[in-house]
């Protein structure tokens, strides 16, 4: 490929609009007779909706309705209603008022009465696991695998369980849910030289995206119109079409822009029904603003992990073995964070022998979702410092020994006994190591200036970043430009225009003839990924690569068929097609649209291909007849999953008088396949960073236990880091191997960063502590001061939403 | 009555344009009214409907409130000076640092614009307990839900509690007891002075205020003694991040110095207690001992002493006995 | 007017907070003005018309046989009893000044000398009704059907001059027995829940723990507490503005110094009844 556009840092198309204010986000859209809705939250943990009097609210003037609980699905946990009849948050919807103006809707919500009866509630899954423990849902506490699909259970452990635990200071370890294995961990450890065991805590926090969860919706003609804030958008509409039983060609789903979603917001959110199911009920558009205090509740959090850990090493520093124990608080409606975990620990240490249990509990806490990098920026966080544990204990540098650890291209892991498209994370530690200057940054661990100890830390981290089998859709209109259509999201992370690019480059096109669709499911988008799971990049550079080459062919064959001479004699330059021996035995692409609006059938999209979507075809429909079509499956295939990864090297500054660390370096380097971007790739590695930073520094979810809620619900007591606390100095880069198994060669990279950022800090930290591994996140002054001072710890080892 | 937040109600405004008509209106509405400076701590307020006013009188037209005057006892800082103009003022930063420093340390840059002087010493606590509109103490009810037994309270107070636990959270106020300012106090066509450190009230004295501030009562004026111009000063803020956040504990310090000794020092800790506390005893034992890394240490376990941490805030003892030294061992 | 605080818990389930502080300005009111009317009152209605009170010749008469061998001071509370009721006046008076001039508005911390002060009344409560018991004569606080008869008649002859007064009481008068007995229950109301509600604070010897009952439970005890520290402020206004009355002051002495004299004794008292030995 010519490459004029994939490795160049180009502007995404929305960048104005964004900067200037234009931009239409889900809450500055209007439509006419649009009226406001307010929700009444539970306040309690779990409750039990006995009465429900609007009456004073419904005489109110300018009240227009109310929605209650009945008015909505009220389907069996674990799946979420709108509202609820049975509250199982502090902060969960139960009811919602319309009036035609926002503060008369919240000023009828106070005028509401709702009897509600309090239920048992639990916050630490382990008080659940306790014999007699309270359980989240009257239903139980854990899901589990039976005989018809998955069940629920009243899951306990004995005493015994639990004063063992006590004995040995350790996370207690009872029956769990899911066990898997390979090998013989009990004999890799009899034969290791050095162990390590240590029971962990990763907290679970909230996503604060920028952009609360607010949505729009009105019906026309039998069709609803949404407007959403939301990751995706072609899959967004399908979700919203299936939660209302509806057929998806009936929804208008508009989402140009979102302000961040960090895996709250993949296909939407519960919430985005609402105002659909409101307007339906009253015949008016119905806003709901999502205030940031209620997204702080309805906004998903990333699930906590209570874990223990005990890793064996060979004398050269190769893990042996690795038994991993997690028990995860999955929140009110579940989550399924531990099973990542244990497939990205197993991958990243590659032990011969592994053994990895869990159980996920359900709580009375806000729902858990998946949070850039679920399950693997926790474990990481969590691992990383114990394999610095054995490191010290060997004797090792920390860079080799993940190096040694780090897989190969042979790799296997997983349950599933799985491999990968390509790794170079070894690239990775390496060349980071290089350009972060390991070998001299080192020598400073533990220096002391003043106050001040410098620590030093590495964290290696991976995560999925692709997928395949997806469809690209392309019209290449007779005014000669290329439309791009992008079922994926606009979540900032300019995927929407940077997997355009093999399509441009395919067709010979400059960038300034192209123009990106997306965002308004009316204009037609073709079956898309979920924008999540850092997997876009890699499964729309393919579709749009398939796309792009099926409308060169047709380019080609239009140009031959018009011309003379066969179709793979035209070359594709500049707008035009042309023969290679005579340029000026060509056509402009202006023509070439034409020519196939006249021929019809395929070229212009009233044949279509087999083996695409019905999304894609009913987007493709829409278009027929406008200018070529391009448009195809992804059947590129491959073989292993695909993962990208990131090496993060810190170096910190702790002060032992106040327990404040500052982190002064920061590199990361990344092996993500092909740079497509390297401007926004920096934006990712370093932003998603230092999103890991505040995850084991700063940021918290603290809850009151005697009353189940949370206190540290407003932005400013949750703490997610500033722009004081990026490190001054922060340097990025990427190994730049292509995947040979995806034809741009490009990996995703979105989530990676995080693990990586939050591992190299809790590395550093231990490492100004001499080694010692608090083995807990956040990492805030207080605990550090503590842990310098000596002071008895105000809480246990496995104690969780302290802070 | 179902609880809503984040949307705040309709009260009546009133924008004077004087310091006169201001003071007229507070007394008119004596317990109704609620001053407005710059609205950091009142619009949290008002937004979650837990303080609900039914009249505003706001402050920001009555430009007679705001800016600084040098005078030939001092400075007279308006109490609608923005944290931003303290903080870059040039007589305040070469004569009196500590408080420009304190400024600096305020939230961010634009909270910094905003928010006010006079705002930033007469805001109520951060207690997540009772910003989350709970019946405690400290809004006529009667717990503290704070110091329960297993309450969370990491940022709570060591020291002069009375069934409240909370802390001051300004940033400034320790400075200005270190500087012995001065506030001047409007009620309706009186004015009173009261000392910085007299300005504010432990919950010993009333749990439901955190300042000498009444009904009717116009914080109007904070004036700065000459005394200390150019002394050596200290501030320190210890935070959980490097921006938008309040003290877990801060220190602001002023020393006059002579041949090694300290002459005389000022001493004030804020975050640790529910009023900015300043450390008369430190301060007494300071005067005349020899400057160095001793003093240091003696003046940081002098100020813990009688320290009574709650069950999650042992770590402010030592970090207050730190922050202490750190003030004392920067006298050169 | 608000009698009863209410307020939502943390669930926002409405609970009972206390009382209104509106009874406090009440009982402050009730008290002032009885204070104010009563001397009035009975200045009108005792103008032109004897009282009975001084006459002083009647007691030889009503003495009856034995009385000359009465010594002149008749001990009327021992040392003990007036250390006693002493002891919980002041108290008491601590009490209601810290519990009640902050709500009224002059601020002061009052914590700390409230709660001492609860657990000096609290000690003093408890010698007093051991002593009571085992070195008093405790019946004679009895009240019993002569005690109505005898308060009935007293209440006639207060309200109508012209009724005869009561007969004579025993050693303590019907109405001295009931404000006592009133002044019992509240007193024990307060101390009880007072005691309770300490476990809500921190003292030197334990850290408070506001969740030992429920919400509901303390709401209740704040209501009592409230309730009888308010009617407290009303029982202690009259008890203090009649033991300053010029009529009842030799009572008032008598629990200064100890004694009545005889004639004092055989006017007010019926010997049968207080038998002195």
């Amino acid at each position: 490929m010519a490459e004029k556009l994939i490795g160049k840092d180009i502007a995404p198309p929305d960048l104005v609009a964004k900067i200037t204010g234009r931009a239409k986000y889900a809450e500055d859209f209007r439509a006419e007779g649009m009226v406001f809705a307010k929700m009444l939250l539970s306040p309690m943990p779990h409750a039990r909706v006995r009465r429900i009097d609007t009456s004073r609210a419904e005489r109110m003037e300018g009240v227009v309705g109310v929605l209650l609980p009945d008015d909505v699905p009220q389907p069996e946990p674990p799946a979420e209603p709108v509202l609820a009849r049975e509250p199982v948050f502090e902060g969960q919807p139960v009811l919602a008022v319309a009036a035609v103006t926002e503060q008369i809707a919240a000023d009828a919500i106070e005028q509401v009465r709702v009897d509600f009866e309090p239920l048992p509630f639990v916050l630490d899954p382990l008080d659940s696991l306790r014999p007699g423990g309270p359980n989240a849902h009257v239903q139980g506490n854990v899901r589990v695998r039976g005989e018809d699909g998955t069940e629920w259970r009243d899951h306990k452990w004995t005493e015994t369980d639990f004063a063992a635990a006590a004995t040995a200071d350790r996370l207690p370890m009872g029956e769990p849910v899911v066990e898997w294995s390979r090998g013989d961990v009990d004999a890799a450890f009899a034969n290791a030289e050095v162990i390590v065991e240590e029971t962990i805590v990763h907290q679970s926090l909230t996503h604060h995206p920028m952009e609360p969860r607010t949505s729009m919706a009105y019906w026309q003609n039998g069709k609803l119109f949404a407007f959403t804030s939301t990751q995706s958008t072609a899959r967004t509409k399908g979700a919203l079409a299936n939660a209302l039983d509806m057929d998806p060609e009936d929804v208008v789903l508009v989402a140009e822009y979102c302000g961040g979603g960090f895996g709250s917001k993949i296909s939407g959110s519960t919430l985005m029904r609402l105002p659909a199911i409101f307007s339906r009920k009253i015949n008016r558009p119905v806003m709901l603003r999502v205030t940031r205090y209620e997204e702080t509740y309805i906004g998903r959090a990333r699930p906590g992990f209570q874990g223990w850990v005990k890793m064996g090493f060979r004398g050269d520093g190769k893990v042996t073995a690795l038994d991993l124990y997690l028990v995860e608080e999955g929140g009110a409606y579940g989550s399924g964070d531990n099973g990542t975990a244990g497939v990205v620990a197993d991958l990243t240490y590659q032990p011969d022998n592994v053994r990895v249990r869990s159980v996920s509990v359900f709580t009375n806490t806000p729902p858990k979702s998946a949070q850039r990098g679920p399950g693997g920026a926790q474990i990481i966080s969590m691992l990383e410092p114990i394999l610095d544990k054995g490191a010290r204990e060997l004797g090792m540098d920390r860079l080799e020994i993940r190096k040694l650890n780090a897989p190969r291209p042979d790799v296997r892991f997983g349950p599933r006994d799985m491999g990968l498209t390509s790794v170079h994370a070894v690239e990775a530690l390496a060349q980071g190591g290089e350009a972060f200057g390991w070998e001299e940054k080192k020598v400073l661990s533990g220096r002391r200036n003043g106050t001040k100890v410098t620590g030093v830390g590495i964290g290696l981290s991976p995560y999925t970043a692709g997928s395949r089998g997806y469809d690209g859709l392309l019209l290449l209109r007779p005014d000669g430009k290329l439309q791009v259509h992008q079922g994926i999201g606009n979540l900032g992370t300019h995927s929407i225009a940077d997997t355009a690019r093999p399509a441009a480059e395919i067709l010979g096109l400059d960038w300034d003839q192209v123009e990106i669709v997306w965002g308004d499911s009316s204009r037609g988008l073709p079956r898309s990924s979920v924008q999540a799971g850092s997997q876009t990049t890699h499964a729309h550079t393919r579709a749009n690569h398939a796309a792009a080459t099926d409308a060169r062919s047709k380019i080609q064959e239009i140009a031959a068929g018009t011309l003379g001479g066969a179709p793979g004699d035209y070359v594709l330059d500049g707008g035009r097609v042309f023969h290679r021996s005579n340029q000026s035995r060509g056509m402009s692409f202006g023509q070439v649209a034409e020519r196939a609006i006249e021929l019809g059938g395929t070229y212009d999209g009233h044949v279509l291909p087999e083996d695409i979507h019905a999304e894609t075809v009913a987007a493709a429909g829409g278009l027929a007849g406008q200018g070529l079509m391009g448009v195809a499956r992804d059947n590129y295939g491959g073989d292993g999953g695909v993962y990208s990864w990131v090496a993060g090297f810190a170096v910190v500054e702790l002060d032992v008088e106040t327990g404040i660390v500052d982190v002064t370096e920061y590199t990361g380097y990344a092996d993500c396949g092909t740079v497509v971007h390297p401007r926004s790739l920096g934006a990712q590695i370093l932003g998603g960073s230092i999103q890991g930073m505040g995850m084991a520094m700063s940021q918290r979810w603290v809850f009151d236990p005697k009353w189940g809620v949370p206190l540290a619900k407003r932005l400013y007591t949750a703490r997610p880091p500033g722009i004081l606390d990026v490190p001054l100095e922060m340097s990025w880069g990427a190994v730049g191997i292509p995947d040979p198994q995806t034809p741009v060669g490009a990996k995703g990279i979105g989530e990676p960063p995080v693990g990586a950022g939050a591992a190299a800090i809790a590395s550093a930290v231990a490492d100004a502590l001499g080694g010692r591994c608090l083995c807990r996140t956040p990492l805030t002054p207080d605990i550090i001061l503590a842990e310098l001072e000596g002071l008895e710890p105000p809480f246990s080892r496995t104690a969780t939403h302290v802070g | 009555m179902a609880t809503i937040r984040d949307m705040m109600p309709a009260f009546e405004l009133f924008q004077p344009t004087s310091v006169d008509a201001a003071a007229e209106l507070m007394d008119e509405h004596g317990g109704d009214a609620w001053a407005l400076a710059g609205g950091l701590d009142s619009m949290d307020w008002f937004k979650d409907r837990i303080k609900r006013p039914r009249v505003v009188v706001d402050l920001s037209g009555v430009s007679e409130l705001r800016g600084i005057r040098e005078t030939a006892q001092g400075l007279d800082i308006g109490a609608l000076t923005t944290l931003t103009e303290v903080e870059r003022h040039d007589a305040l930063r070469s004569d009196y640092a500590v408080l420009a420093d304190a400024a600096r340390h305020v939230a961010t840059p634009q909270i910094r614009n905003q928010g006010t002087l006079g705002g930033n010493i007469s805001q109520d606590t951060r207690c997540w307990y009772y910003r989350s509109g709970w019946p405690c103490y400290r809004a006529g009810g009667n717990t503290c839900y704070a110091s329960a037994p297993q309450a969370m309270n990491r940022e709570h107070c060591i020291m002069g509690a009375s069934r409240c636990v909370a802390v001051n959270p300004s940033d400034t106020a320790p400075a200005l007891l270190a500087l012995d300012a001065v506030v001047t106090v409007r009620s309706g066509g009186r004015e009173r002075t009261v000392d910085a450190e007299d300005y504010f009230v432990g919950p010993a004295m009333d749990i439901t205020r955190m300042t000498v501030l009444r009904p009717r009562d116009l914080l109007t004026k904070v004036h700065i003694p000459s005394a200390w111009a150019g002394a050596h000063f200290h501030y320190e803020k210890v935070q959980d991040r490097g921006s938008w956040d309040f003290a877990l504990v801060s220190v602001a310090g002023a020393f006059r110095t002579t041949g090694g000794r300290i002459q005389e020092a000022r001493l004030a800790v804020n975050g640790v207690a529910p009023y900015p506390v300043r450390l008369h005893r430190v301060e007494q034992a300071l005067a005349g001992a020899v400057t160095g890394e001793e003093t240091a240490l003696a003046a940081g376990e002098m100020a813990v002493e009688g320290a009574r941490p709650l069950r999650h805030n042992g770590y402010k003892v030592p970090l207050m006995r730190n922050l202490v030294r750190r003030a004392v061992r920067s006298v050169a | 007017m608000e009698i009863l605080r209410r307020g939502p818990n943390p669930w926002g389930q409405e609970v009972l907070i206390g009382v209104g502080w509106d009874l406090v300005w009440l009982a402050v009111f009730l008290s002032v003005a009885f204070v104010v009317i009563h001397p009035l009152w009975v200045a009108a209605r005792t103008r032109g018309v004897g009282t009975g009170e001084g006459a002083e010749g009647e007691a030889e008469a009503l003495g009856g046989p034995g009385a000359g061998d009465l010594p002149e001071r008749i001990q009327r509370h021992s040392v003990a009893a007036r250390t006693f009721h002493w002891t919980m006046s002041v108290a008491m008076i601590a009490l209601l000044v810290t519990a009640f001039v902050p709500v009224l508005g002059l601020q002061f911390p009052w914590v700390t000398v409230h709660w001492i002060a609860g657990l000096v009344l609290l000690v003093a409560v408890l010698y007093h009704v051991v002593h009571s018991m085992v070195w008093q004569d405790f019946w004679s606080m009895g009240f019993g059907a002569r005690d109505l008869r005898e308060g009935l008649a007293e209440l006639r002859h207060a309200l109508d001059p012209r009724a005869r007064p009561g007969p004579r009481s025993g050693k303590y008068p019907a109405d001295h027995k009931l404000y006592h007995h009133v002044v019992v229950l509240v007193t024990i109301a307060a101390v009880v829940t007072g005691v309770l509600m300490m476990v809500r604070i921190d003292t030197p010897f334990w850290s408070g723990n506001p969740y030992l009952l429920s919400d509901g439970t303390w709401g209740v005890l704040y209501v009592v507490h409230g309730l009888s520290g308010v009617a407290l402020i009303g029982l202690v206004a009259a008890h203090v503005y009649f033991a300053i009355r010029p009529e009842k002051r030799w009572i008032t002495w008598s629990m200064i110094r100890g004694w009545i004299s005889r004639d004092r004794y055989l006017t007010h008292h019926d010997p049968d009844r207080w038998v002195v030995k």
